[in-house]
């Protein structure tokens, strides 16, 4: 059985030698798709635009695998409760949330991690009818603005972190998630951890006692509440809802085109959520290695948050697959075979393109114990991985962490008290916000323009693309700069379809009364 | 004297008489008896949240089941007020087109456009949900903050937090909205309303519609002393029929309003609740106590939708259109 070897090959070989291995093994790969049944799952929509690009790119070895982003709440609910094959959650079970523990599941399972990156704050401001890209922010001054005590954008302390930057008197929105979601885990367990009294002092104003880590954020006047990823990027994303900031992945940025704060690290420097100051903030995390553990694998981040290299970005965190280890609730060996194959597609070559979706890929030591963890799933390919042939970016001979060791030390000009860069940031990299005047030199506003456009569903992608040239061409379904180039041939694909649909429905009618007319007339 | 009994008449039914009173009195029983189990499911699961709230279930406005502070008087006035606003919409919006095309459109257009209420019918909610949130929402932020400043004196129309004379006022207060939720709603039971409108205002008997024009009333005139009457039933009925419709609507409204457990009588105002979209929101997310308290929520609605209806077949049975129907 060495087809995962075979794809796994042939994935990065040239046109040709995948034909020669399509050739060579193509009887034993036939009967492997053939084998391959639908998995379906719910859960984390923080990893959500990974998964989905994952479950597109094995469409190819007719794997179709299903994922609803509807929460890490939900999906450790549905995982519980046996809807799904697998759950995806950036916060583990057995934590106690508002009061409520929340159980293990009685199945057992076990956590495989999937994929880092930065929960990033996500903003539409403009200043001067010029949009704003190279906002930076303290620690504790996001604390506040999404604790009600900082209420303008003009505030003193936003300004003192931004001395390059005239800032509008406009009010603060921040939009938080409506329903229960690991990004709120996440942010909220910073704010716990890094500036508890200000978080816990705003939740006995609102009335709930000892927030502590939630996956539900307690809201107040003032804010705006939507469900998923989606719903909260959609929402910062609308024109005309300025002034709003919210906290989201990454990639959902990159996605929609707008910029992220630059957060302040322990070591004094602005840090924007790339992949490889996600790679080094996550050098600090503490993986739980007990394997005896009902939370082996999960993680302990006050390492991450107080980490003093000045290119750490402090909010980087794992997700996590929650994956079945038995035949239980409809989950039978075929299905786990199919999870087990998908699982070691993404934990091997998926992490290649972590960094243009606007995550970061897994280090080395993760990988390994994840390909571990995917053999105890019923049904899975024992065959080993040669994780030397993942072509992930974080890999070296030496055990190093490539990615973090090569990541770039911030510009000087990102340092705490020095005027500010004026580059863009996230989706809006492209876009630079002018110094002491703050006017913006414009530099092809591309994902400004489309986003506001089309109404903030979807932008261009990331430009850092054409960097890696190898990656890049193999995530060409990501919405990356292809929007822009107007009426394409699919569009008219899909506009002749709409109206052959339409007069398939309006034609008969007409065609009938017509016809009886002529009847009755002769 | 000799009193006459009335002589005993016994009916005798041949064999497809006898098998067709069966099915159809099975197939009205089963929609009964689904009904019944519908409402005592919801009632059983709902037991153990009612018993824990008690009669503070219809007082209380938070929404914290799991902290033993729950109730259903701020989500069900949001639910009545988003109805409201589609139904203030959707009524002029249904019988201006009913009446148009069994009217006023020629006759060559009027199958043409019953297609095309029908097709709308056919869209699915997720979609009306998308549309309001990426487009809609800011399209009507103007409109919602015009009708504020001039009308913002009016209980329920006003928006506070916000000076309408500052240029930089952020214009975020404006948008998931009970009125921005209760436009999309409205419009998607529109095409339902308008069919039932037009069936009923079709029907109107040709005799009293001839009487009037040959009376010299102009069409307008036939309209207004023939059909309307004549289709009065058919008018409240159908949005009655819509207003159930528009309680009861879930995706649209989750993915637009912005959740708030206090009663906002705002309806331009930022925050909106429904308890449907509770539901949707906290179904997979809830512990034991949590789901108990969302099903006597269901319940609750279950039952206005309930009342809503039979008040409309009601309506529907005692006027003139409906009681051949």
């Amino acid at each position: 059985m060495n087809i995962r070897r075979t794809f796994v090959k042939s994935a990065r070989a040239s046109l040709a030698l995948l034909l020669t291995a399509v050739i060579v093994s193509g009887g034993s790969t036939a009967a492997l798709a053939a084998d391959y049944v639908p998995i379906s799952g719910a859960g984390s929509s923080w990893s959500a635009n990974a998964i989905d690009q994952w479950r597109r790119n094995v469409k190819q070895y007719g794997m179709s695998v299903n994922y609803a982003s509807t929460g890490s709440v939900d999906g450790r609910n549905q995982f519980k409760g046996g809807t799904v094959d697998y759950g995806v959650s950036e916060t583990p079970y057995g934590l106690t949330d508002n009061g409520v523990v929340d159980a293990l599941p009685t199945r057992p399972f076990v956590y495989i991690p999937i994929v880092a990156g930065g929960t990033a704050f996500m903003y539409n401001l403009t200043s001067g009818g010029n949009r704003i890209t190279n906002l930076r922010l303290s620690g504790d001054v996001v604390t506040k603005m999404f604790t009600g005590v900082i209420t303008k954008w003009n505030d003193a302390l936003i300004a003192a972190d931004n001395p390059g930057l005239t800032l509008p008197d406009r009010a603060v929105v921040p939009v938080v998630r409506s329903d229960g979601s690991g990004s709120t885990a996440q942010f909220t367990l910073w704010m716990a951890t890094k500036y508890n009294s200000l978080w816990e002092s705003y939740c006995d104003k609102v009335g709930r006692n000892e927030c502590g880590q939630t996956s539900f954020f307690p809201t107040s006047s003032g804010m705006v509440a939507q469900p998923n990823s989606q719903g909260v990027s959609g929402y910062v994303a609308q024109t005309a809802n300025e002034g709003t900031i919210t906290y989201v992945e990454y990639s959902y940025a990159l996605k929609t085109g707008f910029p992220v704060a630059k957060v302040l690290n322990d070591a004094n420097y602005y840090v924007e959520p790339t992949a490889s100051n996600v790679a080094v903030g996550l050098l600090g995390a503490v993986i739980n290695q007990d394997e005896t553990s009902s939370m082996y694998l999960t993680q302990e981040l006050s390492g991450v948050y107080n980490s003093k290299d000045p290119r750490a970005y402090p909010l980087s965190s794992y997700s996590y697959m929650i994956a079945p280890t038995t035949e239980q609730a409809s989950f039978t060996a075929t299905k786990g075979a199919t999870l087990s194959a998908f699982a070691n597609y993404f934990l091997c070559e998926g992490q290649q393109q972590a960094e243009v979706l606007g995550y970061s890929p897994l280090p080395v030591n993760l990988v390994k114990v994840g390909l571990e963890q995917v053999t105890k799933i019923p049904g899975a390919d024992t065959a080993t991985i040669n994780i030397a042939q993942c072509n992930n970016p974080t890999f070296s001979s030496s055990g190093e962490n490539t990615l973090a060791k090569n990541a770039p030390m911030p510009d000087p000009c990102d340092q705490k008290g020095v005027e500010q860069c004026t580059e863009g940031t996230g989706g809006a990299s492209t876009t630079s916000t002018g110094g002491t005047t703050g006017t913006v030199t414009t530099a092809g506003a591309l994902g400004e323009t489309t986003a506001g456009a089309l109404g903030g569903t979807m932008g261009t992608g990331p430009t850092q693309c054409d960097v890696d040239t190898g990656i890049c061409s193999s995530v060409k379904a990501v919405p990356v700069a292809t929007t822009s180039t107007g009426w394409a041939a699919t569009n008219w694909v899909i506009l002749s379809v709409i109206v052959i649909l339409v007069l398939v429905v309006v034609v008969p009618p007409v065609m009938v009364t017509y016809a009886a007319r002529k009847v009755r007339s002769s | 004297m000799l009193t006459d009994t009335p002589r005993q008449l016994t009916v005798i039914r041949d064999r497809s008489d006898k098998v067709f009173r069966g099915v159809i009195r099975a197939g009205g029983s089963t929609v009964l008896v689904i009904m019944v189990l519908v409402g005592s499911f919801l009632a059983f699961r709902a037991s153990q949240a009612l018993n824990k709230a008690g009669w503070s279930f219809f007082t209380e406005q938070a929404w914290e089941p799991d902290a033993g502070k729950f109730g259903i008087a701020a989500v069900i006035v949001g639910t009545i007020l988003i109805a409201t606003v589609a139904i203030v919409v959707t009524l002029p919006l249904s019988l201006g087109t009913a009446l148009f095309i069994t009217e006023y459109a020629p006759r060559k257009l009027r199958s043409f456009l019953v297609s095309i209420v029908d097709l709308m019918a056919a869209i699915p909610s997720v979609v009306f949900g998308l549309w309001g949130f990426f487009f809609l929402q800011q399209s009507i932020v103007p409109v919602s903050r015009w009708i504020s400043q001039y009308f913002g004196w009016i209980p329920g129309l006003g928006v506070t937090g916000v000076d309408p004379t500052d240029p930089l006022a952020t214009t975020t207060v404006y948008t998931s909205s009970t009125f921005i939720a209760g436009i999309v709603v409205g419009i998607m039971v529109t095409p339902i309303v308008t069919s039932i409108m037009r069936e009923v205002f079709s029907q109107t008997p040709v005799g009293e519609r001839e009487g009037a024009l040959a009376l010299g009333a102009t069409r307008w005139a036939m309209i207004r002393n023939v059909v309307l009457p004549f289709g009065q039933g058919g008018i409240i009925g159908g949005t009655m029929l819509g207003l159930g419709r528009a309680l009861g609507e879930t995706i649209a409204v989750y993915m637009i309003i912005s959740p708030v457990f206090f009663i906002q009588p705002n309806i331009l105002q930022n925050g909106a609740s429904s308890v449907a979209a509770l539901i949707a929101l906290r179904y997979g997310e809830s512990t034991e106590m949590g789901l108990s308290a969302l099903m006597a929520a269901g319940l609750a609605l279950f039952t206005m939708t309930l009342i809503v209806n039979f008040g409309a077949s009601i309506v529907v049975s005692r006027s003139r259109s409906g009681a051949a129907s």
